[in-house]
């Protein structure tokens, strides 16, 4: 199954964890990906003031998914999905706004949208398109006696009306529950908590460290106290603030808010038998690879 | 007891619109008690309308005019729940009342927005609340960009610059334009980031992180991007 893929700057550098564990997956699942070529950025939800503007790089990015000839991209990245969905919407819905991005992509000599874009994400594509009895089939390394707390962030499940999760899979916008059924899949025990769809404060990790490291310090501790041993997470914005800057967290709220954090596909990989290193567990900061080395050393929870 | 206290949306209040008298006998009934808290009468003359001409007419916020004002998306709002003056409700009205002074008095909060889209998703009237707000902040910061905290102008600026320079997004780089805007570049060094920094050297990130390019004749793009005929 060819499936055209859009990774976006953080997964092709920093965040190569969750590039890689996805790819993994993929391949174990019969799945192959083709990148979007040429990407740029996807705006990073940042250029959102410039109105008609903040179109051009999604736009740039689905305009080259077009002309490779997909029309259907996949993408692991909450804020690249955003950004990508968001555009597309604008895509579909025409007008004026429509013909401006066309005229944009013109002005910088890139090829036109010439088809309507679908833009998917990864954990909506995994259980609606690849289907959980495929995946579950594919589990060596049951997930038995691991508690995970799903953390599924804004971007995935909101605005309701452009996102592919809601509109094409069918996903819950108040409750989505597709990581919950996926992690029950690969054996882990579900942990539900309060937290899983409050906002991290991504968008201001670095100018307001107060309010970033509150929203991130309320999600761990509500994940932990639940009785999580981890938390899975699909954005890396959300990672920068709950794993890489987690001590933020912890002085703001206390040790209750340390947590291990890891991106939902690595934890598939794991199921799937593959060693943590090959998934770069050890990339997260926040002791995900002692706890999944633990883990694997330890039948006796299993 | 803080002035006004018992009153829903105090935030949104000052003092000195707030009477409170110790004993108050009005047509000679004495209401003193848990009746003595009166508001000023308000009287708005001077209506100014350019914001709410500047957003309507933007992509981003054009469904401005659909807002019933039911306050929904405040009700939900992640910002909200942490500073009480960040009320997108009343950032609409005040926009299309043409009450630019108080859009101004509160300009520096308005920024403050995460973009969770809880308020978009909340909205029973298909406003984008979320990017509404994000055009009002973009006209205010027109008006008064000496009002925007200056960290919240570091990220600004640094995301601009990076994205438009680079098509890319390499968040090192980022981090160092962002600390060194507000002078805090000695941050990169410190015991924080520096053991990050040290694991990204030894793992082969940070060369990743060097090597992410540009895209393809960028210079185009780039033109569009920063073209500031384009609205």
């Amino acid at each position: 199954m060819k499936t055209a893929y859009f990774p976006g700057c953080s997964l092709k550098t920093i965040d190569r964890a969750y590039d890689v564990s996805t790819r993994v997956i993929a391949e174990d699942l019969g799945m192959t990906l083709v990148d979007v070529e040429d990407y740029s950025c996807c705006g990073a939800g940042e250029l959102k003031g410039e109105g008609i503007k903040s179109h051009f790089l999604p736009a740039r990015n689905l305009a080259h998914l077009i002309n490779q000839g997909e029309t259907e991209v996949m993408v692991s990245c909450n804020v690249c999905y955003h950004e990508l969905s968001r555009t597309a919407y604008a895509v579909q819905k025409g007008g004026k706004n429509l013909e401006d991005i066309q005229a944009m992509l013109k002005d910088a000599d890139e090829p036109l949208i010439k088809e309507q874009p679908t833009v998917r994400n990864t954990l909506e594509y995994l259980v609606n398109v690849v289907g959980l009895d495929t995946i579950a089939k594919h589990v060596k390394v049951p997930l038995t006696g691991l508690r995970v707390a799903p953390y599924y962030g804004c971007l995935y499940q909101r605005p309701a009306k452009m996102v592919s999760s809601v509109q094409i899979a069918g996903e819950d916008t108040e409750h989505p529950h597709f990581m919950h059924d996926l992690m029950a899949a690969l054996g882990a025990t579900v942990v539900e908590h309060r937290a899983e769809t409050t906002c991290c404060g991504g968008k201001n990790l670095l100018s307001d460290e107060r309010i970033s490291g509150k929203l991130t310090g309320r999600i761990l501790s509500t994940a932990k106290t639940s009785g999580a041993d981890v938390l899975a997470l699909m954005c890396p914005k959300c990672a920068g603030g709950l794993d890489a800057l987690q001590f933020r967290a912890v002085g703001m709220v206390g040790d209750t808010a340390k947590l291990p954090v890891m991106y939902y596909t690595q934890l598939i990989g794991i199921a799937f038998g593959h060693r943590p290193e090959e998934l770069h567990v050890g990339d997260m900061e926040s002791g995900s690879l002692d706890l999944i080395r633990h883990f694997l050393a330890e039948p006796a929870i299993r | 007891m803080a002035k006004g206290s018992g009153i829903i949306e105090r935030s949104l209040l000052e003092d000195d619109q707030i009477m409170e008298e110790e004993n108050l006998v009005m047509d000679g009934i004495d209401i003193s008690g848990r009746w003595n808290t009166m508001l000023k009468t308000r009287v708005h003359s001077q209506r100014d309308l350019d914001s709410w001409d500047e957003v309507r007419a933007s992509a981003i916020g054009e469904s401005i005019d659909n807002c019933i004002q039911c306050g929904m998306c405040t009700a939900g709002c992640t910002v909200a729940q942490e500073i009480p003056a960040f009320n997108p409700r009343q950032f609409i009205y005040w926009v299309r009342v043409g009450r630019k002074d108080d859009l101004i008095k509160n300009a520096d909060v308005i920024w403050r927005c995460v973009g969770c889209y809880i308020c978009t998703n909340h909205c029973p009237k298909e406003v984008n609340t979320a990017e509404v707000i994000e055009s009002i902040g973009q006209w205010l910061r027109t008006q008064v960009p000496e009002k925007m905290d200056p960290a919240y102008r570091a990220n600004h600026e640094a995301y601009r610059h990076q994205l438009e320079t680079y098509g890319r997004l390499s968040l090192p780089r980022l981090q160092a334009e962002f600390l060194s805007k507000l002078g805090r570049q000695k941050e990169l060094f410190g015991p924080d980031l520096r053991q990050a920094a040290v694991k990204m050297l030894k793992d082969g990130r940070a060369i990743k992180t060097l090597l992410i390019g540009r895209p393809r004749h960028w210079n185009r793009s780039r033109f569009v991007l920063t073209d500031s005929a384009r609205a």
